[in-house]
């Protein structure tokens, strides 16, 4: 079967190039809700994070979000990486994944192509488990030092907590991979208000203006939705222990992305296609063998 | 000088927290928010003068949003809620330290580290604070402003804004004495 739009061939999807994708295509802004990922040979755990959250955003309506994609591999993988359980009420892919491949989930869970698979959290109550979880695996998978797996589980649960601290009708999606066996890039989006609007629903806070400002205010130290001086302090201390590593931080929210690092702590930014919720990507050179 | 008959309690019991038997990793301010009324419950049945040791042993590590809704808040409500009473933490690794002490620094709070016999302060603190906090600390007896002003060679003005914001943190206990010449005064004391 010939899809179409094939501009995005040879394509590695990841926290950046997922913003080429919204741009091309835009199911946000069209009637036609179609995410094409032809040609595309590679999704990074970020952009399955921020695809999952983009059709559960779209299917609010009850209407299903077709997913394009021709490669068996890039199949295989959505399957094994657990997108197509966790999008499977909202999404139509085409070709159809036929019920056999969708059986087989159980016999190849195993050979799960990431470290934690695609994980649509609910509730904050179900954090304490991902975080052990993530502790877990960076132990006894990647041998990482015990406290070098507690600075990764401590910055996923600050930008976790901050989807159901911030939202009420939102779930969030996690996923963590390795690269080349030299970077560890953990992804977590939601579909929630998103940094502007929650950061305007407290007065105190200075005026925001726009999502970019947004973004840089949700990183300065006390700055939250809450007049409490015990809030504010999650994506400030993200990008701490980011910096600690040697790592980069993407956020997006919005029609906003920012990325920091540690010789630009004023971050980088960049104008997106508006997408409802924030869309974290951490990504830290891993440990391995340390 | 006369010490009133409250200064007898400075040196009494000690109750505990064994944090440990909440787990051995501590996420999420939800989880926090469980805890939370339990050891503001122990704080209420302190009497002035008496102290809450938090006993951190056996916890490996804590989120900053659950160090924020245990510590933090406990710390902002102690002298308002519970004044005279103290709050100390013991037995952390150096990992759960340094990130007890970047909550406490991030919210402009301290707090009191016991290591065997010796206090120390955790948190946001001018260096003249600490050294003020470990000449009360090192007193075997409630001192007075005027007292500390001259053993640190500070004027009485600097030495009772320090012991004020000491104070005012939960750090140090401040109650009324009379001095020989029999005028009121303020004396200062930490735990035993």
């Amino acid at each position: 079967m010939k899809l179409p739009d094939t501009s995005l061939s040879k394509l590695k999807l990841d926290a950046i190039s997922f913003d080429t994708l919204l741009k091309r295509q835009n199911p946000f802004q069209s009637a036609n809700r179609t995410f094409d990922l032809t040609g595309v040979q590679f999704i990074a755990p970020s952009a399955l994070v921020q695809l999952a959250a983009a059709c559960y955003c779209l299917g609010r309506d009850g209407r299903q979000t077709t997913i394009l994609v021709d490669d068996e591999d890039v199949r295989t993988y959505l399957l094994r990486s657990g997108f197509v359980q966790v999008v499977q009420t909202v999404v139509r892919f085409q070709p159809h994944m036929s019920g056999m491949l969708t059986l087989t989930y159980d016999y190849i869970k195993g050979s799960n192509p990431l470290l934690i698979e695609v994980t649509k959290v609910q509730s904050g109550t179900e954090l304490p488990d991902l975080l052990n979880r993530v502790v877990h695996v960076l132990r006894y998978r990647l041998r990482y030092k015990k406290n070098d797996a507690f600075d990764v589980a401590i910055a996923v649960s600050e930008i976790c907590q901050n989807t159901f601290d911030h939202n009420t009708h939102a779930s969030g999606f996690f996923a963590m991979q390795v690269y080349q066996k030299r970077f560890l890039e953990i992804g977590v989006a939601d579909y929630g208000d998103g940094l502007a609007t929650t950061l305007r629903r407290n007065p105190d806070n200075p005026q925001v203006a726009s999502d970019r400002e947004a973004i840089y205010q949700a990183t300065q130290l006390g700055t939250s939705e809450f007049n409490d001086r015990t809030r504010g302090t999650g994506l400030y201390h993200l990008l701490e222990i980011a910096y600690k590593h040697q790592g980069s931080v993407n956020i997006r929210s919005g029609a906003a992305a920012m990325r920091f690092r540690m010789d630009k702590q004023q971050g980088w930014n960049f104008p997106v296609i508006s997408m409802p919720g924030v869309q974290i990507a951490l990504t830290l050179p891993t440990k391995v063998g340390a | 000088m006369t010490i009133t008959p409250t200064d007898g309690t400075l040196k009494v019991m000690e109750k505990r927290f064994p944090l440990g038997e909440y787990g051995k990793q501590l996420w999420t301010r939800e989880k926090a928010k469980e805890i939370r009324p339990q050891l503001q419950g122990m704080l209420q049945k302190l009497n002035a003068g008496e102290t809450l040791v938090l006993d951190m042993r056996g916890v490996e590590v804590f989120d900053y949003s659950f160090a924020n809704e245990l510590f933090a808040k406990t710390l902002l409500t102690l002298p308002v809620d519970y004044p005279g009473r103290f709050l100390v933490v013991e037995n952390l690794t150096t990992y759960t330290r340094e990130n007890l002490e970047k909550t406490l620094e991030s919210v402009g709070l301290a707090m009191i580290e016991r290591k065997g016999k010796t206090l120390h302060l955790l948190g946001k603190l001018h260096p003249a604070d600490q050294m003020t906090f470990d000449a009360v600390a090192r007193a075997k007896e409630p001192v007075t402003a005027a007292e500390l002003s001259s053993q640190l060679d500070v004027n009485l003005t600097a030495m009772n804004e320090r012991l004020s914001k000491l104070a005012r943190l939960g750090l140090v206990r401040r109650e009324k004495g009379i001095s020989p010449a029999g005028r009121e005064q303020y004396l200062y004391a930490v735990l035993a």
